[in-house]
């Protein structure tokens, strides 16, 4: 088999597997990194490492765990290299304004700010789970800690939710 | 039993539901069924959750797919150019093949190889050279308490299974923590560098005069595995893939 017949196959699979996932890693790293510039920056790296590896995933049914873990990742060792300062929401660039100014809608700035400002331990699972549907044991896995430390910090932060932003509009 | 009738009381369902407010976890059904406040409770944590799911859907602009660039089949190669002889050491009362591994000398070239792979691969052979004491043929084992604290859970776990692991130490590659191994082998000491945050795509095999080895891409790391030629690599990457599991 030549190499334009290998990397045909091997893009094929890459579009069916990790492509399909890439507005869900986009939306998982801009809440990780809570900045919708580094979140491209984390997404374009994490594409290019499934890329490279994806002979490591052996399970298809696992791709999306596993691109999320490479995002996860690629954020960490995004701030590991730019040695980032925990954001201060009261002095946010622009790329992070506009993340939280999105809406029109009072209650949901005010919700999307709340979780903004959520501890990274805190909003990380609340994300995985609310927003990519990953269950507690598909989250233990990519935080790599234990079932019970996600259901305490999953918890956790729908207190710290409630308690900031209420019981909002009616539904 | 609790006053629901469920194995479940009233603060752990709340936490529970706080948690999972889809109510799949074992009792939740059967307690919200006999207990009208706890259902006052999870109908509110769902509430939050409809908030907290909208909020969380953000925009998405249109996201540009980097350039990928072209991967060929098969394992690369990477031949050692000229460099100094790695100098193996030996107790002098360890009467074993010495003379042969004394007599090692390393040739160096890099070919059919990308940078990032030739840069590691060099990192991995000069770290030979930095650490000869490690090379020392012997039949005493390194203790669990040294190995463990050099394989610590948090980087990947072991069996010792490996084989007799005559040298344990943490190191560092590309500024990051590396486990560094020296299993006995066939040929001599064999290096082992567990190097979880150094992702390759393919396994590079590394071709000297006296010396053979390989890195492996496990997981989203690699392992590197180094003896002598003749040492029988094939039969170590199976031991070390099989006994060596990442935590990161």
């Amino acid at each position: 088999m030549n190499s334009s017949n290998t990397d045909l196959q091997r893009r094929q699979r890459f579009d069916r597997l990790v492509s399909v996932w890439h507005q869900d890693m986009y939306r998982y790293a801009v809440w990780l990194s809570r900045d919708p510039a580094i979140a491209e920056d984390v997404v374009q790296e994490a594409m290019l490492r499934a890329w490279k590896s994806l002979h490591a995933l052996r399970e298809d049914e696992a791709a999306k765990q596993w691109v999320l873990t490479i995002v996860r990742r690629e954020n960490a060792r995004y701030f590991e290299r730019k040695r980032l300062e925990t954001v201060d929401i009261d002095n946010l660039t622009q790329s992070q304004s506009a993340m939280l100014a999105e809406s029109s809608d009072t209650d949901l700035d005010d919700v999307r700010e709340a979780i903004y400002r959520l501890d990274d331990d805190y909003r990380e699972p609340l994300v995985l789970q609310v927003l990519m549907g990953h269950s507690t044991k598909e989250i233990a896995e990519m935080m790599d800690i234990k079932p019970g430390a996600v259901l305490t910090r999953l918890h956790r932060a729908r207190l710290k939710l409630k308690e900031e932003v209420g019981e909002g509009a009616a539904l | 039993m609790n006053a629901a009738g469920t194995n479940m009381n009233c603060e752990q369902y709340r936490e529970a539901i706080a948690a999972d407010p889809s109510e799949s976890f074992d009792g939740g059904a059967l307690h919200s069924a006999e207990c009208s406040s706890c259902t006052a409770y999870k109908a509110e944590m769902q509430a939050l959750d409809v908030r907290i799911s909208a909020a969380l859907e953000i925009d998405v602009p249109e996201l540009t797919m980097p350039e990928l660039p072209s991967i060929s089949d098969g394992e690369r190669v990477v031949d050692l150019a000229s460099r100094r002889p790695i100098r193996w050491t030996t107790p002098a009362w360890v009467g074993l093949a010495a003379s042969v591994v004394l007599a090692t000398v390393i040739g160096v070239r890099f070919i059919n190889t990308g940078e990032d792979y030739g840069t590691l691969a060099e990192q991995v052979i000069a770290h030979l050279d930095y650490e000869p004491q490690a090379l020392t043929v012997t039949d005493v084992a390194v203790s669990d308490d040294r190995l463990y604290s050099v394989v610590k859970p948090a980087i990947a776990t072991l069996d010792r299974d490996l084989g007799l692991i005559s040298y344990a130490m943490s190191c560092r590659i590309n500024g990051r923590e590396v486990p560094h191994l020296v299993v006995q082998g066939e040929q001599g000491p064999v290096t082992i560098l567990l190097m979880p945050h150094e992702m390759i795509d393919m396994a590079i095999q590394l071709d000297g005069q006296s010396i053979e080895g390989v890195i492996l891409p496990v997981g989203e790391g690699s392992i590197a595995i180094i003896g002598n030629r003749g040492e029988p690599i094939d039969q170590l990457r199976t031991r070390v893939t099989e006994n060596v599991k990442w935590s990161i």
